[in-house]
């Protein structure tokens, strides 16, 4: 982790270094598209490095896939679909920023929650080739098939289990396997040419806390039940000391979701930025020499970010299964969860 | 620096992104659960208790085999200890009987050596006998030659067979 933080800061000065130098071609702010989804060429790609970086980390209102080796680009703008929720909320002008502190709710589709359902399309066709002409009996067949299920028993048998329990890890073991895969093609989406990871934008992992925090707030009431989860929240100390205790309880439940988001965000925005770095310094330099130490370092980072993609997805699940776990475990051993309550999880 | 912060910011959050991913995570999970968890985790729990269940299975058979192999070997080590006994004892048999015909083929020799013995002595006796009777007539024969027939033949005869006689007895009746 603060490995990547040192890289992400190194990387990111190098960026601001260079974004500094007068560019030679300045950044020509590319026609706003029409209202409707078109399909434009642009013959001028914009020029301005910095840019060029960030546009393929964040998130934008527009895909672009470039022609390789010609100066061309495709650009697709997405439909805008705006709710207002004060009457005159959102701006006329599309291009103008919808802000939902103006009361403007913004659902258009972006350049991530496009890879987002691409991700899940994805997912869910390998899993019907995985999973299909399985009637021969129990014999596994199929590299694809054997991989799959081998994923499927490590996420039951390794993750959900031992950190639910016997009883209850069945129940959160469909939860586990959506989040892990759902993870796992998201970070695996990113490593292709024209594709981008989702899981580097912060609202994405926030969103999949969310969902495990829920979870694990219904794991607590549910074996706990309503009045003993609220009992749980004071700590169990004395009512005076309630109005420090509560606070505390209240944070340490905020903190679990919000490492979560944080680790996954953090981690996979960083490597596509040190992979973009690297490649980008060739541009930087403006020297062909460059990309012989730039393309080996840039293919080490491409396959270290292969195992990222898979360790992130593992490490999201096996959290989330330790924080239901423990929401678990609040009805089950009333004796063990006041020291553990009291505490955040160290396991971060 | 300033450039960089002022055109994006890593931690915009926009509430659409996190709305589309709800949705989709949603749609995955639904299919996904549907498509791939039910039947890979039905499948995976149903070999599972089929291996199992072989597992369980080939040890009970390898058990009851065992005890099958115990029961063989032990019937075999006893057909084999009977073998033996049996070896033995028609060894003993014969050698009794070896031993019985010995003795009776031994005592019907001692039988046999008895009888010929027995009549050896008869046959002696009986030519002891008859040579006394020839004796006697050749002796009267020569007295009546000798003493020219005076004698009537009973008395000679009588005279004879009183001589004769003495002369199986001791010698200290045997007249000089």
């Amino acid at each position: 982790m603060s490995r990547y933080v040192a890289l992400l800061g190194w990387m990111l000065a190098t960026v601001a270094l260079a974004a500094e130098e007068p560019a030679e071609h300045a950044a020509k702010h590319v026609p706003p598209g029409k209202l409707q989804a078109v399909v434009e060429e642009t013959e001028e790609p914009p020029q301005d490095t910095a840019g060029y970086i960030l546009h393929h980390v964040l998130d934008s209102e527009t895909l672009a896939f470039q022609v390789p080796l010609r100066d061309k680009e495709f650009k697709y703008r997405f439909p805008v679909w705006r709710i207002p929720l004060k009457a005159g909320a959102c701006p006329a002008n599309v291009h103008e920023k919808a802000s939902l502190g103006a009361g403007c709710l913004d659902l258009s589709l972006t350049k991530m929650s496009a890879m987002l359902v691409l991700a899940t399309v994805v997912l869910v066709l390998v899993f019907l080739l995985g999973t299909r002409k399985q009637e021969g009996g129990l014999v596994p067949r199929g590299r694809l098939a054997n991989f799959l299920e081998m994923m499927v028993v490590f996420v039951r048998n390794e993750i959900a289990i031992p950190n639910i329990g016997k009883e209850e890890g069945p129940r959160y073991v469909p939860y586990l396997l959506t989040v892990f895969f759902f993870i796992l093609t998201i970070n695996l989406l990113g490593l292709f040419p024209w594709m981008s990871s989702a899981t580097g934008n912060i609202a994405v992992t926030g969103a999949l806390a969310a969902i495990t925090f829920v979870l694990t707030q219904v794991a607590s009431i549910r074996s706990a039940g309503f009045l003993g989860y609220l009992k749980h929240l004071t700590g169990g100390v004395p009512v005076f000391l309630w109005p420090i205790m509560i606070p505390v309880e209240v944070l340490g439940l905020f903190t679990k979701p919000f490492a979560l988001t944080l680790r996954l965000f953090a981690n996979m925005l960083a490597g596509h930025i040190v992979l973009f770095c690297l490649i980008g310094l060739i541009f930087f330099i403006g020297h062909i020499a460059v990309a012989a130490v730039a393309v080996p370092l840039g293919m080490a980072i491409y396959f270290l970010e292969l195992f990222v993609a898979f360790l992130q997805a593992y490490i999201f699940t096996m959290l989330s299964s330790l924080f239901i776990g423990m929401g678990v475990a609040m009805g089950h051993h009333p004796e063990a969860h006041e020291a553990e309550g009291t505490h955040p999880p160290a396991a971060h | 620096m300033p450039l960089l912060l002022a055109e994006t910011s890593f931690l915009e959050v926009r509430p659409g992104l996190i709305f589309w991913t709800l949705v989709t995570f949603v749609l995955a999970a639904l299919v996904l659960r549907r498509v791939a968890w039910g039947p890979i985790v039905a499948r995976v729990d149903e070999r599972e208790k089929t291996i199992q269940a072989a597992i369980d299975a080939a040890k009970h058979e390898r058990a009851e085999a065992e005890k099958l192999l115990g029961e063989q070997k032990a019937a075999i080590a006893q057909a084999r200890r009977e073998a033996g006994e049996m070896v033995r004892k028609n060894a003993e048999d014969v050698e009794r009987l070896r031993a019985d015909l010995l003795a009776k083929a031994r005592a019907q020799a001692e039988e046999l050596k008895a009888d010929a013995k027995r009549s050896i002595e008869d046959e002696k006796a009986k030519a002891v006998a008859e040579v006394k009777g020839v004796v006697a007539d050749l002796a009267i024969q020569i007295a009546e030659k000798l003493l020219g027939e005076n004698l009537d033949a009973d008395k000679q005869r009588k005279l004879a067979q009183q001589y004769l006689d003495s002369l199986g007895r001791p010698s200290s009746t045997r007249p000089s």
